[in-house]
Protein backbone atom coordinates (compact mmCIF):
# COMPACT_ATOMS: atom_id res chain seq x y z
CA UNK A 1 0.00 0.00 0.00
CA UNK A 2 1.61 3.42 -0.66
CA UNK A 3 1.02 6.16 1.88
CA UNK A 4 -2.40 8.15 1.26
CA UNK A 5 -3.39 11.30 3.29
CA UNK A 6 -6.82 10.65 4.65
CA UNK A 7 -9.87 13.17 4.72
CA UNK A 8 -9.28 13.89 8.25
CA UNK A 9 -5.58 15.05 7.07
CA UNK A 10 -3.74 12.16 9.44
CA UNK A 11 -0.73 10.41 7.26
CA UNK A 12 -0.92 7.20 7.12
CA UNK A 13 2.78 5.38 6.00
CA UNK A 14 2.86 2.67 3.61
CA UNK A 15 3.50 -0.91 4.66
CA UNK A 16 7.20 -0.04 3.28
CA UNK A 17 7.59 3.08 5.91
CA UNK A 18 5.64 1.18 8.55
CA UNK A 19 8.39 -2.41 7.93
CA UNK A 20 11.25 0.62 8.27
CA UNK A 21 9.05 1.84 11.71
CA UNK A 22 8.74 -1.02 13.28
CA UNK A 23 12.73 -2.03 13.48
CA UNK A 24 13.07 1.62 15.21
CA UNK A 25 13.50 1.79 18.50
CA UNK A 26 13.52 5.06 20.45
CA UNK A 27 16.22 5.85 23.30
CA UNK A 28 15.29 7.50 26.53
CA UNK A 29 17.40 9.93 27.31
CA UNK A 30 18.07 12.11 30.51
CA UNK A 31 19.17 15.60 29.42
CA UNK A 32 19.54 17.05 33.03
CA UNK A 33 17.77 20.08 31.74
CA UNK A 34 17.38 23.58 33.99
CA UNK A 35 14.84 25.51 32.52
CA UNK A 36 14.33 29.04 34.14
CA UNK A 37 15.92 31.45 36.10
CA UNK A 38 13.51 30.58 39.04
CA UNK A 39 15.57 27.88 39.70
CA UNK A 40 18.97 30.02 40.20
CA UNK A 41 16.80 32.50 42.06
CA UNK A 42 15.50 30.18 44.51
CA UNK A 43 18.43 27.52 45.23
CA UNK A 44 17.02 24.95 43.90
CA UNK A 45 18.92 23.94 40.99
CA UNK A 46 21.60 21.51 41.26
CA UNK A 47 24.15 22.48 43.69
CA UNK A 48 27.56 22.66 41.07
CA UNK A 49 24.94 24.32 39.05
CA UNK A 50 24.20 27.09 41.04
CA UNK A 51 27.47 28.65 40.26
CA UNK A 52 26.63 29.53 37.08
CA UNK A 53 25.67 32.91 37.91
CA UNK A 54 26.90 34.79 40.80
CA UNK A 55 24.59 36.89 43.27
CA UNK A 56 24.82 40.10 41.25
CA UNK A 57 23.44 38.99 38.45
CA UNK A 58 20.99 37.15 39.33
CA UNK A 59 19.85 40.08 41.30
CA UNK A 60 19.98 42.03 38.19
CA UNK A 61 18.51 39.90 36.04
CA UNK A 62 15.29 39.45 39.38
CA UNK A 63 14.96 43.23 38.86
CA UNK A 64 13.82 42.99 35.03
CA UNK A 65 11.19 40.35 35.39
CA UNK A 66 7.60 41.14 34.17
CA UNK A 67 9.07 44.70 32.73
CA UNK A 68 9.24 45.20 28.85
CA UNK A 69 13.13 44.44 29.68
CA UNK A 70 12.56 40.65 30.91
CA UNK A 71 15.06 38.62 29.10
CA UNK A 72 13.19 35.09 30.05
CA UNK A 73 10.16 36.90 28.09
CA UNK A 74 12.72 37.08 24.69
CA UNK A 75 14.24 33.48 24.88
CA UNK A 76 13.11 31.03 28.12
CA UNK A 77 16.65 30.12 29.61
CA UNK A 78 17.35 26.13 29.45
CA UNK A 79 20.77 24.59 29.91
CA UNK A 80 21.96 20.74 29.79
CA UNK A 81 23.92 19.42 32.04
CA UNK A 82 26.49 18.53 29.90
CA UNK A 83 26.67 22.11 28.33
CA UNK A 84 27.22 23.49 31.86
CA UNK A 85 29.96 21.36 32.22
CA UNK A 86 31.22 22.78 29.14
CA UNK A 87 31.23 26.06 29.62
CA UNK A 88 32.10 25.54 33.49
CA UNK A 89 35.72 26.86 32.05
CA UNK A 90 34.43 28.80 29.36
CA UNK A 91 33.94 32.98 28.88
CA UNK A 92 32.61 32.36 25.08
CA UNK A 93 29.76 29.70 25.98
CA UNK A 94 28.62 31.33 29.62
CA UNK A 95 27.74 34.07 26.74
CA UNK A 96 25.92 31.75 24.89
CA UNK A 97 24.09 29.97 27.48
CA UNK A 98 23.59 32.62 30.08
CA UNK A 99 21.19 35.21 30.46
CA UNK A 100 22.37 38.43 31.33
CA UNK A 101 20.89 42.20 31.18
CA UNK A 102 22.56 43.25 27.85
CA UNK A 103 20.26 40.99 26.05
CA UNK A 104 17.16 43.67 26.29
CA UNK A 105 18.83 47.32 26.47
CA UNK A 106 18.76 48.06 22.86
CA UNK A 107 14.99 46.32 21.86
CA UNK A 108 15.60 47.97 18.00
CA UNK A 109 15.82 45.70 14.91
CA UNK A 110 12.68 44.12 13.07
CA UNK A 111 10.45 41.51 14.37
CA UNK A 112 11.74 39.35 10.54
CA UNK A 113 14.26 41.19 8.36
CA UNK A 114 14.41 38.31 6.13
CA UNK A 115 10.69 38.10 5.82
CA UNK A 116 10.29 34.47 6.48
CA UNK A 117 6.57 34.59 6.78
CA UNK A 118 6.08 35.76 3.06
CA UNK A 119 7.59 32.07 1.98
CA UNK A 120 5.30 29.98 4.15
CA UNK A 121 2.42 28.01 1.82
CA UNK A 122 2.01 26.04 4.83
CA UNK A 123 1.89 26.06 8.37
CA UNK A 124 5.37 24.54 9.54
CA UNK A 125 7.29 25.30 6.31
CA UNK A 126 9.24 27.91 4.51
CA UNK A 127 9.95 27.81 0.90
CA UNK A 128 12.63 29.11 -0.22
CA UNK A 129 15.46 28.44 -2.92
CA UNK A 130 15.11 24.85 -4.14
CA UNK A 131 14.37 24.03 -0.09
CA UNK A 132 12.25 23.28 2.23
CA UNK A 133 12.10 24.21 5.41
CA UNK A 134 10.03 22.67 8.32
CA UNK A 135 10.00 23.18 11.85
CA UNK A 136 9.60 19.76 13.36
CA UNK A 137 10.03 21.12 17.49
CA UNK A 138 9.51 24.24 19.15
CA UNK A 139 12.36 23.59 21.69
CA UNK A 140 15.94 22.42 21.43
CA UNK A 141 17.97 20.88 24.55
CA UNK A 142 19.45 24.19 25.96
CA UNK A 143 18.86 27.96 24.53
CA UNK A 144 21.28 29.91 22.86
CA UNK A 145 20.99 33.77 24.10
CA UNK A 146 21.39 34.65 20.32
CA UNK A 147 18.77 32.71 18.76
CA UNK A 148 16.75 33.97 16.03
CA UNK A 149 14.13 32.07 16.06
CA UNK A 150 12.82 33.08 19.57
CA UNK A 151 8.99 33.84 17.85
CA UNK A 152 9.21 29.66 17.89
CA UNK A 153 11.00 28.85 20.90
CA UNK A 154 9.30 31.09 22.88
CA UNK A 155 5.57 31.07 21.26
CA UNK A 156 5.48 34.49 20.06
CA UNK A 157 2.93 35.67 18.08
CA UNK A 158 3.93 36.70 14.23
CA UNK A 159 1.77 38.26 11.10
CA UNK A 160 1.29 36.64 8.14
CA UNK A 161 1.39 38.46 4.82
CA UNK A 162 -2.83 38.01 5.24
CA UNK A 163 -2.29 39.98 7.98
CA UNK A 164 -3.35 36.99 10.65
CA UNK A 165 -1.43 36.81 13.71
CA UNK A 166 -0.84 34.05 15.52
CA UNK A 167 2.11 32.09 17.12
CA UNK A 168 4.13 29.64 14.50
CA UNK A 169 2.76 26.26 14.29
CA UNK A 170 5.08 23.53 13.82
CA UNK A 171 5.04 21.30 10.45
CA UNK A 172 2.59 17.91 9.79
CA UNK A 173 3.45 15.01 8.15
CA UNK A 174 0.33 14.97 5.99
CA UNK A 175 0.28 18.83 5.09
CA UNK A 176 3.88 19.11 4.12
CA UNK A 177 3.37 15.39 2.00
CA UNK A 178 0.76 17.18 0.37
CA UNK A 179 2.80 20.28 -0.23
CA UNK A 180 5.67 18.48 -1.84
CA UNK A 181 3.34 16.11 -4.40
CA UNK A 182 1.17 18.69 -5.26
CA UNK A 183 4.44 21.05 -5.97
CA UNK A 184 6.21 18.68 -7.76
CA UNK A 185 3.63 17.59 -9.91
CA UNK A 186 2.89 21.55 -11.12
CA UNK A 187 6.78 21.57 -11.75
CA UNK A 188 7.00 18.05 -13.62
CA UNK A 189 3.73 19.24 -15.58
CA UNK A 190 4.96 22.78 -16.72
CA UNK A 191 8.76 20.93 -18.21
CA UNK A 192 10.36 21.38 -15.16
CA UNK A 193 9.86 24.42 -13.41
CA UNK A 194 6.92 25.87 -11.24
CA UNK A 195 4.74 27.69 -13.66
CA UNK A 196 4.31 30.00 -10.77
CA UNK A 197 7.44 30.83 -9.12
CA UNK A 198 9.31 29.18 -11.48
CA UNK A 199 10.99 27.02 -9.16
CA UNK A 200 12.62 23.64 -9.69
CA UNK A 201 10.69 20.37 -7.44
CA UNK A 202 11.61 19.91 -3.99
CA UNK A 203 14.41 17.53 -3.61
CA UNK A 204 15.79 18.69 -0.43
CA UNK A 205 13.79 19.33 3.16
CA UNK A 206 15.64 20.47 5.87
CA UNK A 207 14.30 20.03 9.42
CA UNK A 208 14.91 22.88 11.89
CA UNK A 209 12.84 24.12 14.67
CA UNK A 210 13.89 23.58 17.55
CA UNK A 211 16.18 20.97 16.98
CA UNK A 212 14.89 18.05 15.49
CA UNK A 213 17.45 16.00 17.65
CA UNK A 214 14.82 16.33 20.38
CA UNK A 215 12.74 14.17 18.59
CA UNK A 216 12.75 10.43 19.52
CA UNK A 217 14.18 8.21 16.88
CA UNK A 218 10.19 7.18 15.76
CA UNK A 219 9.54 10.56 15.05
CA UNK A 220 12.74 11.47 13.03
CA UNK A 221 11.87 7.74 11.62
CA UNK A 222 8.30 8.86 10.76
CA UNK A 223 9.56 12.16 9.05
CA UNK A 224 12.20 10.78 7.43
CA UNK A 225 10.06 7.86 5.63
CA UNK A 226 7.49 10.32 4.64
CA UNK A 227 9.61 12.29 3.11
CA UNK A 228 11.26 9.94 0.98
CA UNK A 229 8.27 8.28 -0.10
CA UNK A 230 7.22 12.11 -1.14
CA UNK A 231 10.16 12.30 -3.47
CA UNK A 232 12.70 13.88 -1.46
CA UNK A 233 16.28 12.87 -1.74
CA UNK A 234 18.35 14.82 0.21
CA UNK A 235 16.93 15.46 4.34
CA UNK A 236 18.98 18.32 6.41
CA UNK A 237 18.70 17.84 9.61
CA UNK A 238 19.48 20.95 11.26
CA UNK A 239 20.97 20.58 14.80
CA UNK A 240 23.08 21.75 17.64
CA UNK A 241 22.72 18.44 19.75
CA UNK A 242 26.29 17.89 19.58
CA UNK A 243 27.16 20.50 22.00
CA UNK A 244 24.33 20.52 24.05
CA UNK A 245 23.88 16.83 24.79
CA UNK A 246 25.93 14.33 22.56
CA UNK A 247 24.97 11.53 24.31
CA UNK A 248 21.70 11.76 22.02
CA UNK A 249 23.75 10.23 19.14
CA UNK A 250 23.55 6.55 21.23
CA UNK A 251 23.20 3.37 19.93
CA UNK A 252 19.03 3.31 18.67
CA UNK A 253 19.81 6.72 17.04
CA UNK A 254 22.62 4.82 14.77
CA UNK A 255 20.67 1.75 14.33
CA UNK A 256 17.95 3.79 13.29
CA UNK A 257 20.03 5.85 10.92
CA UNK A 258 20.86 1.70 9.52
CA UNK A 259 17.69 1.12 9.29
CA UNK A 260 16.50 4.11 7.17
CA UNK A 261 19.57 3.93 5.11
CA UNK A 262 18.65 0.03 4.16
CA UNK A 263 15.03 0.64 3.75
CA UNK A 264 15.53 4.10 1.74
CA UNK A 265 19.16 4.03 0.20
CA UNK A 266 18.56 6.55 -2.76
CA UNK A 267 18.45 9.19 0.17
CA UNK A 268 20.91 11.36 1.75
CA UNK A 269 20.80 12.59 5.38
CA UNK A 270 22.41 15.68 5.73
CA UNK A 271 23.76 16.97 8.96
CA UNK A 272 23.55 20.57 9.60
CA UNK A 273 25.40 20.42 12.66
CA UNK A 274 26.16 24.10 14.99
CA UNK A 275 29.21 24.40 16.45
CA UNK A 276 29.97 28.15 17.51
CA UNK A 277 32.96 27.73 19.58
CA UNK A 278 35.72 24.41 19.50
CA UNK A 279 35.33 24.82 23.60
CA UNK A 280 31.84 23.03 22.88
CA UNK A 281 33.80 19.96 21.57
CA UNK A 282 37.47 19.86 22.87
CA UNK A 283 39.00 19.34 26.02
CA UNK A 284 40.58 21.90 28.24
CA UNK A 285 42.61 21.73 31.10
CA UNK A 286 42.19 23.69 34.12
CA UNK A 287 44.28 27.18 32.68
CA UNK A 288 42.32 26.97 29.44
CA UNK A 289 44.56 25.32 27.16
CA UNK A 290 43.07 22.53 24.60
CA UNK A 291 45.16 19.00 24.90
CA UNK A 292 47.53 17.70 21.98
CA UNK A 293 46.03 14.77 20.33
CA UNK A 294 49.43 12.26 20.06
CA UNK A 295 47.96 10.80 16.74
CA UNK A 296 47.31 14.43 15.81
CA UNK A 297 45.12 17.61 16.29
CA UNK A 298 43.67 18.09 19.32
CA UNK A 299 41.62 16.19 22.12
CA UNK A 300 37.96 15.87 21.29
CA UNK A 301 35.60 15.84 24.20
CA UNK A 302 34.55 12.04 24.57
CA UNK A 303 30.79 11.50 23.80
CA UNK A 304 30.84 14.05 21.29
CA UNK A 305 34.45 12.64 19.62
CA UNK A 306 32.07 9.37 19.63
CA UNK A 307 28.78 10.58 18.10
CA UNK A 308 31.14 12.41 15.16
CA UNK A 309 33.18 9.39 14.12
CA UNK A 310 29.89 7.23 14.20
CA UNK A 311 28.48 9.37 11.87
CA UNK A 312 31.10 9.98 9.51
CA UNK A 313 31.29 6.07 9.44
CA UNK A 314 28.43 6.43 6.98
CA UNK A 315 29.11 7.43 3.94
CA UNK A 316 25.70 8.41 2.52
CA UNK A 317 25.73 10.91 4.72
CA UNK A 318 27.65 14.33 5.18
CA UNK A 319 28.38 16.93 8.19
CA UNK A 320 28.45 20.55 7.63
CA UNK A 321 29.06 23.23 10.20
CA UNK A 322 27.18 26.64 10.22
CA UNK A 323 27.46 29.23 13.28
CA UNK A 324 27.05 33.08 13.50
CA UNK A 325 29.77 35.21 14.43
CA UNK A 326 28.54 36.60 17.36
CA UNK A 327 29.99 39.02 19.68
CA UNK A 328 31.39 37.72 23.24
CA UNK A 329 31.63 34.05 21.47
CA UNK A 330 33.42 33.18 18.27
CA UNK A 331 34.63 37.08 17.18
CA UNK A 332 37.81 36.02 17.01
CA UNK A 333 39.97 34.64 14.22
CA UNK A 334 41.67 32.04 16.44
CA UNK A 335 39.05 30.43 17.94
CA UNK A 336 37.47 29.92 14.02
CA UNK A 337 41.09 28.95 13.06
CA UNK A 338 41.30 26.27 15.66
CA UNK A 339 37.38 25.29 14.97
CA UNK A 340 37.56 25.45 11.32
CA UNK A 341 40.73 23.05 11.10
CA UNK A 342 39.57 20.66 13.65
CA UNK A 343 36.28 20.17 12.44
CA UNK A 344 37.70 19.80 8.45
CA UNK A 345 40.56 17.08 10.16
CA UNK A 346 36.77 15.28 11.74
CA UNK A 347 35.01 15.12 8.62
CA UNK A 348 33.19 17.81 9.48
CA UNK A 349 33.02 20.49 6.25
CA UNK A 350 32.89 24.34 7.54
CA UNK A 351 29.65 25.24 5.29
CA UNK A 352 29.04 28.59 6.32
CA UNK A 353 29.52 31.42 8.86
CA UNK A 354 26.56 34.03 9.12
CA UNK A 355 26.23 37.63 10.09
CA UNK A 356 23.77 37.79 12.27
CA UNK A 357 20.61 39.40 12.03
CA UNK A 358 19.51 42.66 12.68
CA UNK A 359 16.40 41.47 14.87
CA UNK A 360 14.94 42.98 18.33
CA UNK A 361 16.69 41.38 21.15
CA UNK A 362 19.90 40.98 19.26
CA UNK A 363 22.17 44.48 19.69
CA UNK A 364 24.39 42.44 22.36
CA UNK A 365 24.86 39.85 20.46
CA UNK A 366 25.57 41.66 16.68
CA UNK A 367 29.35 42.25 15.09
CA UNK A 368 29.50 44.39 12.34
CA UNK A 369 29.48 43.45 9.02
CA UNK A 370 32.78 44.48 8.04
CA UNK A 371 34.47 43.44 11.00
CA UNK A 372 32.89 39.61 10.92
CA UNK A 373 34.34 39.18 7.19
CA UNK A 374 37.49 40.98 8.52
CA UNK A 375 37.91 38.27 11.63
CA UNK A 376 36.39 35.62 9.16
CA UNK A 377 39.40 36.23 6.40
CA UNK A 378 41.72 36.27 9.32
CA UNK A 379 41.19 32.82 10.70
CA UNK A 380 41.60 31.33 7.47
CA UNK A 381 45.02 32.80 7.19
CA UNK A 382 47.50 30.23 7.64
CA UNK A 383 44.70 27.19 6.86
CA UNK A 384 45.02 24.87 4.35
CA UNK A 385 42.82 25.36 1.43
CA UNK A 386 40.19 22.78 2.04
CA UNK A 387 40.12 23.68 5.59
CA UNK A 388 38.59 27.33 4.08
CA UNK A 389 35.45 26.51 2.26
CA UNK A 390 33.16 28.66 5.05
CA UNK A 391 32.03 32.17 3.35
CA UNK A 392 30.44 34.89 5.22
CA UNK A 393 26.59 34.57 4.59
CA UNK A 394 24.40 37.32 5.08
CA UNK A 395 20.26 36.29 4.63
CA UNK A 396 18.65 39.41 2.09
CA UNK A 397 14.98 39.34 1.87
CA UNK A 398 15.95 38.50 -1.63
CA UNK A 399 18.43 35.52 -0.97
CA UNK A 400 21.47 34.11 0.43
CA UNK A 401 24.56 36.73 0.28
CA UNK A 402 28.20 35.99 -0.08
CA UNK A 403 30.12 38.94 1.52
CA UNK A 404 32.58 38.52 -0.54
CA UNK A 405 35.43 40.90 0.17
CA UNK A 406 36.22 44.41 2.03
CA UNK A 407 39.19 46.47 1.08
CA UNK A 408 40.06 49.64 2.63
CA UNK A 409 41.40 50.81 -0.61
CA UNK A 410 39.33 53.16 -2.72
CA UNK A 411 38.40 52.65 -6.73
CA UNK A 412 40.15 55.29 -8.63
CA UNK A 413 37.55 57.86 -9.72
CA UNK A 414 34.70 56.40 -8.14
CA UNK A 415 33.11 58.20 -5.51
CA UNK A 416 31.70 57.10 -2.20
CA UNK A 417 34.41 54.50 -2.08
CA UNK A 418 36.96 56.66 -0.39
CA UNK A 419 37.45 54.94 2.63
CA UNK A 420 37.51 51.12 0.85
CA UNK A 421 34.52 48.96 -0.01
CA UNK A 422 32.47 46.13 -0.10
CA UNK A 423 31.35 43.23 -2.52
CA UNK A 424 28.66 41.45 -2.00
CA UNK A 425 27.27 38.40 -4.39
CA UNK A 426 24.17 37.09 -4.04
CA UNK A 427 24.38 33.19 -3.96
CA UNK A 428 20.84 31.95 -3.85
CA UNK A 429 17.93 34.10 -4.70
CA UNK A 430 15.11 33.13 -2.22
CA UNK A 431 12.37 32.31 -5.11
CA UNK A 432 14.23 30.55 -7.41
CA UNK A 433 17.87 31.04 -9.00
CA UNK A 434 18.21 33.06 -11.62
CA UNK A 435 20.09 35.78 -9.83
CA UNK A 436 22.83 33.75 -8.26
CA UNK A 437 26.25 34.94 -9.18
CA UNK A 438 25.36 38.66 -9.68
CA UNK A 439 26.86 41.27 -7.57
CA UNK A 440 26.65 44.56 -5.32
CA UNK A 441 29.25 46.86 -4.16
CA UNK A 442 29.02 49.26 -1.49
CA UNK A 443 30.85 52.16 0.01
CA UNK A 444 32.26 51.06 3.73
CA UNK A 445 30.44 51.52 6.90
CA UNK A 446 32.24 49.88 9.75
CA UNK A 447 28.82 50.28 12.08
CA UNK A 448 26.57 48.43 9.39
CA UNK A 449 25.33 45.18 10.98
CA UNK A 450 22.60 45.19 8.05
CA UNK A 451 21.92 45.65 4.62
CA UNK A 452 19.89 49.05 6.08
CA UNK A 453 23.67 50.44 6.57
CA UNK A 454 24.60 50.24 3.26
CA UNK A 455 21.26 52.47 1.90
CA UNK A 456 23.03 55.62 1.34
CA UNK A 457 25.95 54.42 -0.07
CA UNK A 458 25.40 51.96 -2.94
CA UNK A 459 27.85 52.09 -5.70
CA UNK A 460 26.98 49.67 -8.54
CA UNK A 461 23.37 47.05 -7.61
CA UNK A 462 23.77 44.26 -10.07
CA UNK A 463 22.24 41.88 -7.33
CA UNK A 464 19.27 43.86 -7.21
CA UNK A 465 19.81 44.14 -2.54
CA UNK A 466 19.07 47.76 -2.68
CA UNK A 467 15.94 48.46 -5.38
CA UNK A 468 12.30 48.40 -4.29
CA UNK A 469 11.43 45.44 -2.17
CA UNK A 470 7.75 45.88 -3.47
CA UNK A 471 8.28 46.09 -7.25
CA UNK A 472 10.95 42.99 -6.75
CA UNK A 473 8.83 40.71 -4.65
CA UNK A 474 9.28 37.24 -5.89
CA UNK A 475 11.67 38.07 -8.67
CA UNK B 1 11.76 22.89 34.95
CA UNK B 2 9.16 20.31 33.94
CA UNK B 3 5.67 19.75 32.61
CA UNK B 4 3.96 18.21 34.75
CA UNK B 5 -0.05 16.74 34.62
CA UNK B 6 -1.98 18.02 37.60
CA UNK B 7 -5.05 16.62 39.25
CA UNK B 8 -7.60 16.85 36.23
CA UNK B 9 -6.18 13.98 34.95
CA UNK B 10 -7.70 11.53 37.47
CA UNK B 11 -10.39 9.12 36.47
CA UNK B 12 -10.52 10.98 32.90
CA UNK B 13 -7.06 9.89 31.49
CA UNK B 14 -7.58 11.14 27.79
CA UNK B 15 -4.57 9.87 26.30
CA UNK B 16 -4.07 13.05 23.59
CA UNK B 17 -0.66 13.71 24.88
CA UNK B 18 1.20 10.52 24.68
CA UNK B 19 0.87 10.98 20.62
CA UNK B 20 2.01 14.49 20.69
CA UNK B 21 4.66 14.18 23.15
CA UNK B 22 8.12 13.62 20.92
CA UNK B 23 10.19 12.39 23.55
CA UNK B 24 7.73 9.15 25.05
CA UNK B 25 8.16 10.44 28.75
CA UNK B 26 4.37 10.13 30.06
CA UNK B 27 4.22 6.68 32.31
CA UNK B 28 0.65 5.55 32.76
CA UNK B 29 -0.82 4.68 36.21
CA UNK B 30 -4.61 3.10 36.59
CA UNK B 31 -6.57 6.06 36.59
CA UNK B 32 -3.51 9.37 35.65
CA UNK B 33 -0.76 9.86 33.31
CA UNK B 34 2.59 11.26 35.02
CA UNK B 35 5.34 12.83 33.27
CA UNK B 36 8.94 12.06 33.09
CA UNK B 37 10.90 14.97 34.29
CA UNK B 38 13.98 14.31 33.66
CA UNK B 39 12.39 12.97 30.02
CA UNK B 40 10.57 15.98 29.54
CA UNK B 41 12.33 18.44 26.90
CA UNK B 42 10.08 21.08 27.90
CA UNK B 43 7.94 21.47 24.17
CA UNK B 44 4.73 22.37 25.58
CA UNK B 45 3.17 20.17 22.81
CA UNK B 46 1.31 18.52 25.30
CA UNK B 47 -0.72 21.46 26.92
CA UNK B 48 -2.96 22.50 24.02
CA UNK B 49 -3.99 18.59 22.99
CA UNK B 50 -5.49 18.03 26.69
CA UNK B 51 -9.02 17.68 26.44
CA UNK B 52 -9.18 18.52 30.11
CA UNK B 53 -6.25 21.16 30.34
CA UNK B 54 -4.62 18.88 33.12
CA UNK B 55 -0.96 19.45 32.25
CA UNK B 56 0.97 22.78 33.38
CA UNK B 57 4.48 24.38 32.65
CA UNK B 58 6.13 23.33 36.03
CA UNK B 59 6.47 27.22 36.54
CA UNK B 60 3.11 28.00 36.18
CA UNK B 61 1.99 25.00 38.15
CA UNK B 62 -1.04 26.40 40.79
CA UNK B 63 -0.18 26.82 43.92
CA UNK B 64 -2.76 23.62 44.77
CA UNK B 65 -1.17 21.42 42.35
CA UNK B 66 2.42 21.64 43.94
CA UNK B 67 2.48 18.49 44.87
CA UNK B 68 2.07 16.93 41.66
CA UNK B 69 5.45 17.96 40.75
CA UNK B 70 7.20 15.61 43.28
CA UNK B 71 3.84 13.22 42.84
CA UNK B 72 4.87 12.55 38.63
CA UNK B 73 8.46 12.76 39.03
CA UNK B 74 7.64 9.77 41.66
CA UNK B 75 5.30 7.64 39.65
CA UNK B 76 7.50 8.00 36.46
CA UNK B 77 9.44 6.12 37.98
CA UNK B 78 7.21 3.28 39.02
CA UNK B 79 4.51 2.88 36.56
CA UNK B 80 5.17 1.63 32.86
CA UNK B 81 5.78 4.09 29.46
CA UNK B 82 2.86 4.66 27.28
CA UNK B 83 3.07 5.95 24.18
CA UNK B 84 0.22 4.38 21.98
CA UNK B 85 -3.19 6.54 22.85
CA UNK B 86 -6.02 5.16 23.99
CA UNK B 87 -9.76 5.38 24.99
CA UNK B 88 -10.37 7.43 27.92
CA UNK B 89 -12.02 6.34 31.26
CA UNK B 90 -15.62 5.68 31.09
CA UNK B 91 -17.04 8.27 32.79
CA UNK B 92 -14.21 10.68 31.28
CA UNK B 93 -16.80 13.43 30.87
CA UNK B 94 -18.62 13.35 34.32
CA UNK B 95 -15.35 13.39 36.24
CA UNK B 96 -13.87 16.20 34.28
CA UNK B 97 -13.43 19.39 36.74
CA UNK B 98 -14.77 17.54 39.74
CA UNK B 99 -12.95 18.77 42.67
CA UNK B 100 -10.76 16.65 45.28
CA UNK B 101 -10.27 13.82 42.67
CA UNK B 102 -6.69 13.67 44.68
CA UNK B 103 -7.90 11.08 46.80
CA UNK B 104 -9.10 9.17 44.34
CA UNK B 105 -5.46 8.71 42.99
CA UNK B 106 -4.82 4.73 42.52
CA UNK B 107 -1.23 3.77 42.29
Amino acid sequence: MAAVITSAGRYQHSARAQAFLDQVESGKYNRQIITGLGKFLDGSAPNEMRTLYSAAELKSLAQLKGSVRDVEKRMPVKVTQHYFELARNSPSLQTLIKASPKETEDLSGAPDPGKQMDYSPVEGLIHKYELGLIYVASTCSAHCRFCYREELIAGKEVERPDGTVAPKGLAEIGSIVAYIQQHNSEVARNGGRHPQTGRERLREILMSGGDPMVLANKNLAAWWSALAEAGIENIRVGTKELAFFPERFDRTFFAMLDHFHQAYPGVRLRMMVHFNHPDEFLKKDVSGQYYDDPEGGLQWVAATKRAIVELGKREWLTIDNQAPIINGINNDPDVLRIMQRELRRNRVENHYFFCGRDIIGHKAFNVPIEEAWRILNQSQKGLSGVETHARLSITHYKGKTEVAAVTNQPLPGVPGTERGFVVLKLLRSAADAPHRGKVTIVGRNPEAIWFSGYDDRVIYDEAGLFTDVSQECGA
Amino acid sequence: MTFVVGENCIKCKHTDCVEVCPVNCFYEGPNMLVIHPDECIDCALCVPVCPVKAIYAGSDLPMDQAMFLDLNAQLATTWPSITVRKPALPDADRWNGEPGKRVLLER
